[in-house]
Formats: structure tokens, C-alpha cells, sequence
């Protein structure tokens, strides 16, 4: 059994890196869009569940085979893939990402790259991220230096940590709030 | 809201408040019961917790940077906006100051704002541009927020000393925890341990007040005064200039006691010392105490513990035990 402190470790070290294209083979082997996030978040459960037994030796080839594995029977489940298209599930990119490569970002890349991070966010998301993340101000604060409800700033922060989480993990960084049916709902459609 | 959506949130709500000052053991044990609960919310937090580190370097750009000037637009738009808000509300709202206050704060321009740490042992003297001076004691992170009309200290943990030079127009305002210590044109010192807050009032007086919204409570104590607040209650100790004095001894590197129990004083000891004292026995740790006494000298006190009241003293690498013999 691996302990948290080292799973921990692997997953960052070595699954997060892989996530823009672990993304993107998620998204060109399911047809529905939406799905794609929480697909890609049950990957990272089943493999993190795998690895806690033994870490992999090659975990980029592990955790293709997991989500491979996890679409296949996705796919069975809902029936809304027709099986044929399993097949191309086959093809596991063999090119490494540059986003992947590029792994052990130096100091000045990280700092450009949050920048840009930050800068794709709306203004007043910018504004209470920069006063929570540069500034250290607490809610309570951000919220009286603003001069709006502590909900507003708790909001914001949220909106706008989840973007700039996904863009320095390699993702578009915009935020999405669109909210749309569970996958679940749709599979007891006939 | 899909289940993996569900989950990111509540990671990120975990994150946001692990990363405020004031989390507590409760809250640890909420949030460790939560991670173990499925593996799906450490993939979840982990991630979370990794991408908002990565984005930590931001952080040396610090305040008001050229690339984010917080006063120029397009952000300034929101706080003009709030700002003209506020004035509309205070014209309607005459009749009503006891709002206008709270609104005035949205009317600041730009605040600087500044962090100060002291480690273990050392202290720091900090004079403010307002012309203030506010000394940290040991281990004390404390941050300054200061504005044309307002001056904002937030002591995040540990002690500081406040020589404030009044100004009428723009309040100095102390937040720790959740007590908020208003200066009305004095001396005084906030200690902050958790949630225990304690003020120390050397000259002229300030206002303490747990800022629970309109509910919250005031009390005006004057030098001399000790408020001692945890959450919302708080014991005033009246008309205890010596016991004031004794508090603020660490000023000089020194701490000062009158019959005070041994454990209170090995407690202090320890803030500013590698060097731990322990005491074994509770009969030992009740032995009172008085005289003044070198913070950073763990050896003559001990040695004092020894030759005076006939203690054990034993050395045991970084730390030295204290028992009945």
C-alpha cells in the first residue's frame, strides 16, 4: 500500500503534467462535450485507485490504459457510442505534448505563465484574485477593500482559482459556468 | 451540478479555507475525514492544491504592480462604481449615519500594503509612513494595509507594540481574529494565540470590538486596561498599570513577572527560544514565580529553577526538563 504523502507526489509529478493531452484524447474519443471534465476527473480517480497498490513504472502508458479502459465501459453503459468507434481507442498518441515536456517549468515560465493566466480572467475576478493570491488578503478583507459582500468575493475567488488552475495545467483557463445534466440522466433515456 | 463538478468545488471551498489564518484543528479534522472519504476528492484537492501552487509566483509581483495597477482601470471601474454607489447611499441615507461607515470604506484610493514576519527570538521595529511605529515581537506575521483614509493592520498570529500617531480622518484599525482594536490616540499592544485575543493599553485609550456586523460589541479601554477576548466574549481587566508594564517588558528583551506560575512563565519562554522548556510535573508548574528575566537566556533560568527553588534540570538536546526532585 502507497502512502498518501508519495501517491501524492506521483500524481503531481507525474499524471498532472500529462493533462492537456489526456484532455484532448478524452475529447476526440467522446462524442458529448460536456462529459469530457468528469470523464477526465474518474480517469484520475481509477488510476490514483490502481496506483495506491504499487506506483506504475511507465505512468503515461498506466494511465492511457485506465482511461482507455474507463471509456470503453463508459461507452458500453450509456450506449450512446456505437462500438466501431471503440476501435480507434486503440491509437494511444505516441507524440509527447510540448505542454508535457516542458514539465519542470523554471521560475520565469511559471511567472508568465500565472500572468497570462490572470490576465485571461474577467476584471472583477482578476481584481479579487490578485487581492487574495498577491496581497494575502482574507475574504473578510478582499470583501471590505472592494467594498462588496464576503459572497461576492467568495465567489469570485472560486471562479476564478478554477480557471487559473486549469490554465496552469496546461487547459484554456476560461471560465465555465454553464451548467448542464448529469450523464447519468441522459442514460435512462431510451 | 454533475458529480465531478460537485467535488472540484468543494476541493477548491476546502483549499480557500485552509489557506486562511484562521483554520482551525476542527476544520482539519473535517477536511482529512472528507479526503478519505473517497479517492475521487484527493484527485480533486490534489490537483487543485498543485495548479494553485504553480500559480504562486504571482505572489513576488506583490501590490499594485505595473501589470495589475489596482487603481487605474479597467479595474478601477467596479470600485469607482461602489464608490459612487456609496455616496448616493449617504446622501439618502442622512438620517442613518450609523451606515455611512461601512459604505466610506469603498471610497479609499489606492491602499499600500505591506508584510512583516519576526522568527523565533527576534524582534522588529517597523515605522509606518503615517509616522506610526508598530514593533513585532516574536513570531509575529502582521500585514499593514494603509490608505489616504483608513490604516489597516491584520496580525495574522504572535504580538505587536503600537505607537499610533492619531488622525482623526483616517482610523488605525487593528483586525485580529475576530476582534477588531480601533486607536483613539495611543500606546497599546494585540496578542493574538488562536482565537485568544489580549490587549494591553499603555497610554491614551483604544476601542475593542468583536466585528460581528451590527450586533458586534464595543468596549473603550484606557491605559492601564487589559481586554482579554476570545470569540465574542471579553474580560476587562481594569487599573492594572503594573500588570501593563509587565506585558510590555518584552519591549526591552525582557519578561517581567509578579508571582505569575512557573508554567505561564515557561510558556513565554518557549515563544522566543528554540530551546524547549518542559516541566514533568504539575506541582512544580504551580511554583509562582516573580522577577525579570532575560527572554532569550533558557540557561540563567533555568539555572535560577535550580539554585533557587531546588528544581531538576536536565538537558536533553533541544529541549530542557523541568521536575521536583
Amino acid at each position: 500500500m502507497i502512502e498518501d504523502e508519495e501517491l501524492n507526489a506521483w500524481f503531481v509529478q507525474e499524471v498532472l503534467p500529462l493533462e492537456r493531452a489526456l484532455t484532448s484524447f478524452v475529447r476526440r474519443n467522446w462524442r458529448v462535450p460536456e462529459d469530457v471534465f468528469e470523464l477526465r476527473q474518474d480517469i484520475y480517480e481509477h488510476a490514483l485507485i490502481g496506483a495506491r497498490k504499487a506506483l506504475p513504472q511507465n505512468t503515461r502508458a498506466y494511465v492511457y490504459t485506465v482511461a482507455r479502459n474507463h471509456l470503453i465501459n463508459q461507452a458500453k453503459r450509456a450506449r450512446i457510442i456505437p462500438i466501431e468507434t471503440i476501435a480507434d481507442l486503440d491509437t494511444v498518441p505516441r507524440d509527447i505534448d510540448t505542454f508535457e515536456a516542458e514539465r519542470a517549468l523554471t521560475a520565469r515560465d511559471e511567472l508568465r505563465r500565472a500572468k497570462e493566466g490572470i490576465d485571461k480572467l474577467p476584471v472583477k475576478c482578476r481584481e479579487v484574485v490578485i487581492l487574495h493570491k498577491v496581497d494575502g488578503l482574507t475574504d473578510r478583507e478582499a470583501a471590505e477593500v472592494l467594498g462588496v459582500s464576503i459572497e461576492t468575493v467568495r465567489r469570485q475567488v472560486k471562479l476564478g482559482m478554477k480557471a487559473l488552475i486549469d490554465h496552469m495545467l496546461g487547459g484554456s483557463g476560461r471560465i465555465v459556468r454553464k451548467s448542464y445534466p448529469r450523464r447519468s440522466k441522459r442514460e435512462v433515456r431510451p | 451540478m454533475n458529480r465531478q463538478e460537485a467535488i472540484e468545488d468543494r476541493a477548491l471551498e476546502w483549499l480557500i479555507r485552509r489557506n486562511s489564518p484562521d483554520w482551525s484543528d476542527n476544520e482539519q479534522s473535517e477536511f482529512d475525514a472528507w479526503l478519505e472519504e473517497s479517492m475521487a476528492h484527493k484527485a480533486a484537492f490534489w490537483r487543485a492544491d498543485h495548479g494553485w501552487q504553480q500559480a504562486d509566483r504571482i505572489r513576488s509581483l506583490g501590490f499594485g504592480n505595473e501589470d495589475w495597477p489596482i487603481e487605474n482601470s479597467p479595474q478601477r471601474s467596479w470600485r469607482k462604481m461602489a464608490a459612487i454607489a456609496a455616496s448616493l447611499l449617504a446622501i439618502v441615507a442622512v438620517g442613518g449615519p450609523a451606515v455611512i461607515p461601512h459604505l466610506g470604506m469603498t471610497q479609499q484610493t489606492s491602499m499600500e500594503v505591506a508584510h512583516f514576519a519576526t522568527p523565533t527570538g527576534a524582534r522588529k521595529i517597523v515605522n509606518l509612513t503615517d509616522g506610526s511605529m508598530v514593533e513585532l515581537n516574536t513570531q509575529t506575521t502582521l500585514r499593514t494595509g494603509l490608505s489616504e483614509n483608513s490604516r489597516k493592520v491584520w496580525l495574522d498570529s504572535g504580538e505587536a507594540f503600537f505607537d499610533v500617531v492619531h488622525d482623526a480622518k483616517a482610523p488605525f484599525v487593528v483586525y485580529a481574529g475576530q476582534q477588531t482594536i480601533t486607536d483613539l490616540g495611543t500606546k497599546f499592544s494585540v496578542r493574538r494565540e488562536g482565537d485568544r485575543v489580549t490587549v494591553n493599553v499603555l497610554e491614551g485609550k483604544v476601542q475593542v470590538q468583536d466585528s460581528q456586523g451590527p450586533e458586534a460589541h464595543a468596549a473603550i479601554i484606557t491605559a492601564g486596561d487589559t481586554a482579554i477576548s476570545r470569540g465574542p466574549s471579553t474580560l476587562i481587566v481594569p487599573k492594572s498599570t503594573e500588570r501593563v508594564q509587565n506585558a510590555l517588558a518584552w519591549r526591552d528583551g525582557l519578561l517581567d513577572y509578579d508571582q505569575a506560575p512557573l508554567s505561564t512563565v515557561v510558556a513565554d519562554f518557549n515563544r522566543y527560544n528554540q530551546t524547549q522548556i518542559v516541566v514533568t510535573d504539575a506541582s512544580a508548574g504551580r511554583i509562582l514565580i516573580g522577577g525579570s528575566f532575560k527572554a532569550s537566556s533558557v540557561d540563567s533560568f533555568t539555572r535560577l529553577l535550580r539554585d533557587a527553588y531546588g528544581l531538576k534540570v536536565e538537558r536533553d538536546g533541544n529541549r530542557v526538563i523541568i521536575s521536583s526532585s
